[in-house]
Order: C-alpha cells, then sequence, then structure tokens
C-alpha cells in the first residue's frame, strides 16, 4: 500500500495515548506512532522473528495468538486499539470487535474489501478472487472471514458499533477517485475508526 | 575475557527482611569484562536456587558458568561490550557468607543459626555490592527463576537503578505446588540421621542422602516431560556404567548421578534456606502485584517457556499485565524451550536475538 497507515490514523491517534496493536508486526506502525504522537504503545505478535523486530526497534510486544482471546488487555485502559488486516483472520471478528471497543475505548480496524470490482470479476469467471491485495489461492489464505464494505459496515450497525471515521483506499493506493463515490467496487481496503 | 573474581567484604552489615541483621558479610563476586568510562555498560547477572558467581567462561573450582551459553565475548551478552558483574547470594555455599561459614562473632560455623534471607535481602546485599563498584545505574539486570524474582525485585526497590530487566522462567511469586515441591526437598534432607537438626559440621558428617534425594526431586521438576521422554525415553542402563546397582532405566541412573554429585558440592543448610527465599517470595506482599509495580521505571523483558511447567509462561504473563496496568514498557515473549525450567540457562537462536536486541535497542 502506497500510502501508510500511520498518515491516515495520525489525527486518529491522541497525542501521548496508549495503545495497543493486535497483529503489530515488525511493529513499524507503533514505532513511527511513538515518534509522531508520543503513545504508549504494545504491540501483539505471533510471529517470532518479527518480535525480534519489535524489541530491536523498542517496541514492547507481547507473543499472543489474538485468536485465544483478548481478555488479557482487560485491565489495561487502553485509549486506542488497532487491528490491521488481521480481522478477517480471525475465528470470531465479530467478537474480537466488541472485545476491542471494551479494552479501548476507541479502535481503528482496515480490512480489504471482498467486495472491490477484480474481486466480482474473478467470481464472475467461478473462481475464487486472487488480487495483488488478497494473494493466497483458497487453500493457502490466512482469510477465513472475508468480507465486502457494505457487510461490515452492516455488522457494525447490527453490533452497535459507530463508525466516527472511515477512509477507502483505491488501487494505487490513494485516497481518491471512484473509491470515494462508491467504495465498495472501487477501494481495496477500508480503514475505519470504531466507537462503541 | 577479562575476569575478576573476589571475596568482598562489607564491614557496615546489613540489616535483614526478616528484622535479624549480619554485623558484616562477604559476597563472593565475579566479574567479567570492564566498565567503561561513563559507567554506562554495567550489567548485573542474578543466579538461581543452586547457582553461583560463577556465570561465564571456565573455571577450576566450579566447571563451566551456569550461563556460558550466553555469556562472554560476542556473545548474546558480549562481554566485549559490557561489564558484567554476578555474586552468590546470601546464604549460598560458593564463598559468600552463609551457614556454612564462620560466624565472626563466635568464631563457629552459623549452621542453621544463621539467619533467614529473602530476594530483597539479596537485592540490598547486590546494592551495596553496586556502591562499592562505583556502578550508579545497572543497564540491565537479568536472570531466570529465582534470578528472575532478584531483576523484578531490583526494578521495584530501586527504580532509577535500572534501565532494563530481563526477568525468564520466573514468577512474581511461588505457587503452592512450588512450595510442596521444596517441602519434600527440604524433608529428605531433616529427615537424614547425619543432619543432626542443621548442626551436621560439628558431627564431622553431611546429610548426603538428603541433599541427593532433594535434588533428584528438584531436577525433574526443572526437566519438562517431552525433554526427559526424547532423552532417556524407557531405555535400560548399560551395566557397565550403572552408578548404583538397583538402577534399571537411564532416567534413573542420570538422577542417581546427578544427586549425587550435588549432594558432594551443595551445602545441605543453604539448600533448606535457598528453597525458603524462593517460598517466601511475593512481589505484591501485603498490596496487590499492581501497586507493587507502581514505581518501575525499567523497561522489562518477560521471557517464558511452554515447557517449563515449574514456573510456567502464565506466571510471567501475570508480570506483564501489571506492568500494562502500570504504562510500563514491557515485552512478554514466550518460546518453545526444549528443557523445560532450565531452558532458560540454554541459548537458542531467538532467545538469544531477543535479549541482545533488548539490551540494544
Amino acid at each position: 500500500m502506497a500510502i501508510k497507515l500511520s498518515k491516515i490514523i495520525n489525527s486518529w491517534v491522541p497525542e501521548n495515548s496508549k495503545v495497543i496493536d493486535f497483529g503489530c508486526g515488525d511493529g513499524s506502525l507503533l514505532k513511527e506512532l511513538f515518534e509522531n504522537k508520543q503513545v504508549l504503545g504494545y504491540g501483539v505478535e505471533i510471529n517470532d522473528t518479527k518480535i525480534e523486530k519489535c524489541i530491536e526497534k523498542g517496541v514492547p510486544v507481547i507473543k499472543l495468538n489474538i485468536d485465544k482471546g483478548l481478555n488479557d488487555f482487560m485491565s489495561s485502559n487502553f485509549d486506542l486499539s488497532i487491528m490491521a488486516r488481521s480481522i478477517q483472520c480471525l475465528k470470531n471478528p465479530d467478537l474480537a470487535l466488541n472485545r476491542m471497543l471494551e479494552l479501548s475505548k476507541r479502535c481503528v480496524v482496515t480490512l480489504p474489501n471482498l467486495g472491490y470490482w477484480r474481486c466480482r470479476i474473478n467470481l464472475a469467471s467461478g473462481k475464487m478472487p486472487i488480487t495483488p491485495e488478497l494473494p493466497s489461492s483458497w487453500y493457502e489464505t490466512e482469510n477465513i472471514h472475508l468480507c465486502t464494505i457494505k457487510d461490515f459496515e452492516n455488522l457494525c450497525l447490527k453490533e452497535n458499533i459507530n463508525i466516527k471515521d472511515k477512509v477507502f483506499i483505491n488501487r494505487n493506493g490513494d485516497q481518491g477517485g471512484l473509491s470515494k463515490i462508491n467504495p465498495n467496487l472501487f477501494a481495496v481496503e477500508g480503514v475505519y475508526l470504531l466507537e462503541k | 575475557m577479562k575476569t575478576e573474581t573476589k571475596l568482598i567484604h562489607f564491614s557496615e552489615g546489613i540489616e535483614l527482611e526478616s528484622g535479624e541483621k549480619l554485623n558484616s558479610f562477604d559476597l563472593m563476586v565475579e566479574t567479567y569484562g570492564e566498565l567503561n568510562e561513563g559507567k554506562s555498560n554495567a550489567i548485573l547477572l542474578c543466579h538461581a536456587f543452586s547457582g553461583n558467581h560463577h556465570a561465564a567462561g571456565s573455571s577450576e573450582d566450579f566447571g563451566i558458568g551456569w550461563w556460558d551459553q550466553l555469556v562472554g565475548p560476542s556473545k548474546t551478552i558480549d562481554t566485549n561490550k559490557y561489564f558484567v558483574v554476578c555474586c552468590n547470594n546470601l546464604g549460598g555455599c560458593a564463598g559468600s557468607s552463609g551457614p556454612s561459614s564462620i560466624d565472626p562473632s563466635s568464631q563457629k560455623i552459623f549452621g542453621k543459626s544463621f539467619p533467614q534471607v529473602s530476594v530483597l535481602d539479596w537485592v540490598n546485599s547486590q546494592k551495596m555490592l553496586m556502591d562499592k563498584l562505583n556502578i550508579e545505574c545497572w543497564h540491565f539486570v537479568a536472570g531466570g527463576s529465582l534470578g528472575g524474582m532478584q531483576a523484578l525485585q531490583w526494578s521495584i526497590s530501586y527504580p532509577d537503578k535500572v534501565k532494563k530487566a530481563g526477568i525468564f522462567a520466573a514468577a512474581s511469586k511461588s505457587s503452592s505446588q512450588n512450595i510442596a515441591m521444596n517441602e519434600v526437598a527440604r524433608e529428605s534432607i531433616r529427615k537424614d540421621e547425619n543432619f543432626h537438626n542443621g548442626n551436621y559440621y560439628e558431627h564431622n558428617v553431611i546429610p548426603k542422602n538428603g541433599i541427593k534425594t532433594a535434588r533428584m526431586l528438584g531436577h525433574i521438576t526443572y526437566l519438562s516431560e517431552e525433554h526427559m521422554d526424547s532423552r532417556f525415553g524407557r531405555k535400560f542402563q548399560d551395566e557397565g556404567s550403572k552408578v548404583e546397582e538397583s538402577v534399571s532405566f537411564e532416567v534413573e541412573n542420570y538422577l542417581q548421578y546427578k544427586g549425587e554429585q550435588f549432594s558432594e558440592l551443595f551445602d545441605a543448610n543453604s539448600y533448606i534456606l535457598m528453597t525458603k527465599v524462593m517460598d517466601s517470595y511475593d512481589a505484591g506482599k501485603d498490596k496487590t502485584l499492581v501497586e507493587a509495580l507502581k514505581d518501575v521505571k525499567a523497561e522489562l523483558l518477560i521471557v517464558g517457556f511452554y515447557s517449563d511447567w515449574l514456573y510456567p509462561p502464565e506466571r510471567g504473563k501475570e508480570i506483564q499485565i501489571a506492568a500494562m496496568n502500570n504504562n510500563i514498557r514491557s515485552s512478554f515473549v514466550v518460546l518453545q524451550g526444549d528443557h523445560g525450567h532450565d531452558s532458560f540457562l540454554f541459548s537458542s537462536k531467538t532467545y538469544s536475538n531477543l535479549i541482545t536486541n533488548f539490551i540494544e535497542s
């Protein structure tokens, strides 16, 4: 993605806030948020190599399988939780969303859009979509709960989750063009700021 | 590797957590590498239950250091860069004042009259050592098991004196099961006919069988079922290499051998005292762990091992959660570890990278 997630969510992250990033990877996002917003941040990651990178960057990290539950973090009073491109990999995305909004005041969720026109063409030709954003075959992918922008917003409505802000990314990695007019068809990714 | 081993005397004595006082005491200390001009490269290693001051390199008396896999020139804790300090804890039997040393006031062996010490006392005595070595702040304090408890206590007791702490295969307190295991070990020592209520020195004997049985039990708790299965399985011991006639299986022979070896080196009163230190430690004593960590400023690296059933990873996670509630910059990582509780002693790629990255970040 050409636009860095930190650029998009910068304005959503209050200075000096306490942040937890589920599926933090090598800790790059948190590192940028330390530098730009002086946040106190913790990453959650399962991959040892990525964890080593977090520690190398000085990013505090916890090794944990997010699917096993987020209950461990309920008492920590986070201002913001982040789940970037991971919610579709979870067994219970709906429960995870609600949990994130219990353990933090707000949360940022980003997800790939299965409604993107290229995915639809793939499906229309009778095949599971393979796109630059969803490059794996159906039997290899970790994405077990893919959804469209519309599906996700319907879930938020059903769960009484407020969408405070949202940004749609098109295939060029920016926010302009058709993805603004019809995100469900033209956005490859949705970035949401949620509140309960 | 520049190594210095020395006995340091503290004539000022120390007030103990129990209220008792040691009017003076000695610590056996080993250091590796050199303190830099800015005094910013000092690392304290805290040994576990049966460890001592000899952490790295090879010595005539103590063989290969207990953390030699990780500590040395160009190793995980690089003695070319860092000045590494390790001391035998008070109450031990590797040169520091303990039950088997001479009480200066009576000129007799302390025996069971040596006062009960605690993790806090160890940390306080290490702080006195720190002052004597002119170190203002530890860059890193680390240890595994009971050593991890000391690293945790350092960050609680002296928040301005520790930049980073490594707490490995440890807990903020011993569990009921831990205490139970230790009590069986102590009981086997106390019931040895040569124990003489702790005054065996006067009788020129040692409760060897008791210590041996205690160690055999302890040793089982340090290993994992999987490790024992892969190492020994149900293999029978060769007739020619049996250390005891009654032995059938390799695992029995191994425990016999380890127990025997240990019983010749370790003092029985120290064994009892050290296990009591472990049992009585509770970082959150009189309050919650969250409150206990309130003033901690050090960054923490907490590592647990899946194969450790003595201090399982859950215990480390409790410290992590309490740390996060206090906004402490703390990481918690669970590694596979092939050696059960003892995994903290062995180098592995991820474990080593984590520690190096943490110290250097």
